[in-house]
């Protein structure tokens, strides 16, 4: 029986500044929406910038000074997640879809689905992507994409940032986080947690093979077949007052919170194993822990173990952080020498305890 | 009563689609919040915005925007109106649209024009019981509460 292979808009929009990026997020989801859009699969570059989730303040989540002073834009994008740093070294990649074309309306499946169907397309670059529950696709361990997506009735979007090449020390002094006192060891312990293409690779690969590896994986995953193409007069008319409304100060300033509710706070212990140490960005208003991130010279094995941690840990209630911990090393096994869970919940505890680290 | 796990209210109003629930209050605005098949698709709701008191949001505009994992999406509005007032327990705590989703509402609205005419675009008892039953069959959807 022959089957109708259905075939999805490519869309490939260049370099452009984050306003008009985001600008055209909220074009293409919205006219998919209306139905005035297939669904599209679109790359995308930006010009230096600092883009937050769509729920992030700046004062909380960026080094402003260094922002202004390098020339690095700030925007909000439309999806959710955390802050993230952009230049023309990584690849932007964007699905628009309806959610008929996907047969679930879980979106945890959805993200699923989508990423390791991107995983596998960066894996026949020569490497081993996998997916990293809850959002990122990794390779050993360290991430290569991290990735957020945007709903409007029955369309959304789901965004992903490859690393093609990536200036971690950038990253660190552009988002506010406790690495940005900026020391050897800091840089060192964010390189382990992130990885790119270039570095893999031993060279860059070309725009154009990253993209044919993508699309190839998406249409195998859906069956589909892509077709490259252009704006319609439906979302060029679209863009112009999306782009108003998004190159603006109302927009990017939309959620100001203060600093201070939410700090940086850090402890350190010294156990048998060697010494652990952990950076909490605490929400003082929801007693959230929104990331933690652990470094030291602490043994585990397998050694991924903490990054997994630091996944299973984010965005958790302080009250349940020893059920997180305790259900999180009762699914696996992991070798830490006298180290025990309840050491690395003491940790935190005493951290959260502490006063918050200077900015 | 419910449907697939899914609590159902047959007093409420809903959209067509039932995402959102509308309550009548007695000074004649509605209160408005997400439905339980709406939690549960989300999943664990990390923010809540809602736009300023005094804000018009005409129909399309949410009247709020939710965060969930890393989804981003609108509460949806089905009509015209103005926004009198937030529900800042939910604002302080997300999660609680997950735990109780009828007592959770997100905010007080009051409809451009009459109450009568915003309801009307929305539907509520049988009908409403028929249609909700509906989509989580159709959709496949198992309702799960959150837990505090």
């Amino acid at each position: 029986m022959n089957e109708t292979v259905n075939t999805w808009r490519l869309l490939d929009t260049g370099i452009r500044r984050a306003a008009e990026n985001i600008a055209l997020n909220r074009v293409l989801l919205e006219a998919r929406q209306q139905d005035e859009s297939p669904n599209t699969l679109r790359f995308l570059g930006f010009e230096p910038c600092a883009l937050l989730g769509f729920h992030q303040s700046a004062d909380q989540e960026l080094n402003l000074d260094y922002c202004k002073a390098h020339n690095i834009t700030v925007q909000r994008r439309i999806t959710g997640g955390g802050a993230i740093y952009f230049d023309t070294a990584q690849l932007g990649w964007e699905l628009y879809l309806h959610k008929r074309d996907l047969g679930t309306a879980d979106m945890s499946a959805i993200s699923r689905r989508i990423c390791e169907a991107v995983a596998r397309g960066i894996s026949t670059l020569g490497i081993t992507a996998v997916f990293r529950p809850r959002n990122d696709i990794e390779v050993d361990g360290r991430k290569i994409s991290g990735t957020g997506g945007a709903f409007d009735g029955d369309a959304l979007m789901y965004q992903g940032t490859l690393l093609i090449e990536f200036d971690v020390e950038k990253m660190l002094r552009v988002l506010n986080i406790p690495a940005e006192k900026l020391s050897g060891k800091a840089i060192a312990s964010a390189r382990e947690r992130v990885t790119n293409l270039a570095d893999l690779l031993g060279c860059v690969p070309s725009r154009e093979k990253v993209i044919a590896a993508i699309s190839s994986a998406l249409a195998d995953e859906f069956k589909v077949q892509f077709e490259s193409g252009d704006l319609n007069a439906v979302e060029d008319r679209l863009y112009t007052a999306a782009l108003a409304e998004i190159d603006h100060p109302d927009w990017v300033n939309m959620i100001a919170l203060p600093a201070h509710d939410r700090p940086v706070r850090t402890a350190a212990r010294k156990f048998g194993g060697g010494m652990l140490r952990v950076n909490i960005a605490y929400d003082r208003v929801q007693r959230r822990l929104k990331q933690v991130w652990f470094s030291g010279d602490v043994f585990v094995s397998p050694r991924r173990t903490l990054v997994d941690l630091e996944a299973a840990l984010r965005d958790s209630l302080e009250d349940k952080l020893a059920s997180v911990v305790t259900d999180f090393f009762q699914q696996r096994s992991v070798d830490m020498l006298t180290l025990t869970p309840d050491d690395i919940v003491s940790v935190i505890k005493e951290a959260l305890g502490n006063a918050e680290v200077a900015a | 009563m419910e449907c697939n796990g899914c609590e159902f209210r047959p007093e409420l109003y809903y959209d067509d689609q039932y995402q959102i629930w509308a309550r009548r209050e007695e000074d004649g605005s509605l209160t408005v919040g997400m439905t339980d098949i709406s939690q549960t698709v989300a999943g664990k709701i990390l923010h809540v915005r809602v736009r300023r008191p005094g804000t018009l949001r005409p129909v399309g505009k949410p009247v709020a925007t939710i965060e969930s994992g890393k989804w981003a999406g609108p509460v949806p509005n089905v009509f015209d109106c103005v926004i009198e007032e937030a529900n800042h327990d939910v604002l302080d705590d997300p999660n609680l649209l997950n735990i109780e989703p009828y007592e959770a509402w997100i905010a007080r609205v009051r409809p451009s024009g009459s109450v009568e005419d915003a309801l009307n675009g929305m539907v509520t008892g049988d009908a409403a019981q028929a249609g909700y039953c509906e989509r989580t069959r159709r959709e496949d959807i198992h309702c799960e509460r959150g837990a505090r």
